[in-house]
């Protein structure tokens, strides 16, 4: 109930910021694909440019990547009104003055792993990481920690769109997100943004 | 440990029976106490995102994190 009244009468920080977050691989680019076509301003430099995994772009901030590390954070204040990725992990290192509205990607973590696994192939870089079932449970954690934040952090609110229910049925993610950012987005556009030719690892399950 | 207010949580009675046997070999004060350590623990998969290695070094590899 507390929280409840600490979020109702809290003073809003300007704009909300939209985050599309998840893990990387869960669909945060097609759902940042369908904020674009929907009319949102996208917080992006195009430094990472599109690539076979990501033939319709990555639309990622660089700078982002540094979240974790960085001391000055006052630049994510520029996405006040926009549309800005972060994966999950780096939700933690977002600054407190401003609010932000998160769209949690969802997708099966077999599904994840493999194209990660696959991204990596392609890119060529060292995976020292740790074995498939401890990096499911790491995964796990870092979602439960995610809603954790969301739910114990007042100027965060979250949705959480599924991955593979996108693909089925764009129409309905576009109408929840829509709604969640305020309503004002072209929803036909959206499901339009929708490729459902690079649902390319699927799971059996 | 468990200085502090407390709240009685239920649980089943053969996994309370398994963490007594647990706790007694294990040498806790208390099947309280065992049981409090193990959930402290666990919580801070949760609650300490810092500390994941795992995760960290999957990033890096897939560029997400420099």
């Amino acid at each position: 109930m507390f929280e409840f009244f600490k979020r109702a009468f809290r003073r809003p920080q300007g704009e909300p910021i939209v985050i599309v977050s998840g893990l990387p691989r869960s669909g945060t680019s097609m759902l940042m694909k369908m904020l674009d076509a929907g009319g949102m301003q996208i917080m992006t430099d195009s430094e990472r440019v599109a690539d076979i995994d990501n033939p319709k772009g990555y639309f990622e901030y660089e700078r982002v990547k540094d979240l974790e590390k960085e001391s000055d954070k006052s630049y994510i204040r520029e996405g006040r009104g926009k549309v800005l990725k972060v994966i999950s992990f780096l939700i933690k290192d977002l600054p407190d003055d401003n609010d932000y509205r998160v769209i949690f990607m969802r997708r099966n973590l077999d599904e994840v792993l493999a194209s990660q696994n696959k991204m990596i192939e392609r890119l060529g870089t060292e995976d020292a990481t740790a074995a498939e079932e401890a990096m499911k449970e790491a995964y796990r954690n870092d979602i439960v920690r995610t809603r954790l934040l969301c739910k114990n952090r007042p100027n965060f609110e979250l949705i959480e769109v599924n991955y593979k229910r996108t693909i089925e049925d764009p129409a309905a993610t576009a109408r929840s997100v829509n709604a969640f950012v305020g309503g004002h987005l072209d929803e036909a556009a959206m499901r339009a943004a929708v490729d459902s030719s690079l649902y390319r690892n699927r799971s059996d399950g | 440990m468990l200085g502090g207010k407390t709240v009685k949580v239920k649980i089943d009675r053969d996994l309370f029976d398994r963490l007594r046997k647990v706790a007694d070999v294990a040498g806790y004060a208390t099947t309280e106490e065992f049981v409090t350590h193990v959930l402290e623990k666990e919580m801070l998969h949760f609650e300490d995102a810092g500390s994941d290695d795992d995760i960290r070094d999957k990033l890096k590899g897939l560029g997400y994190i420099s």
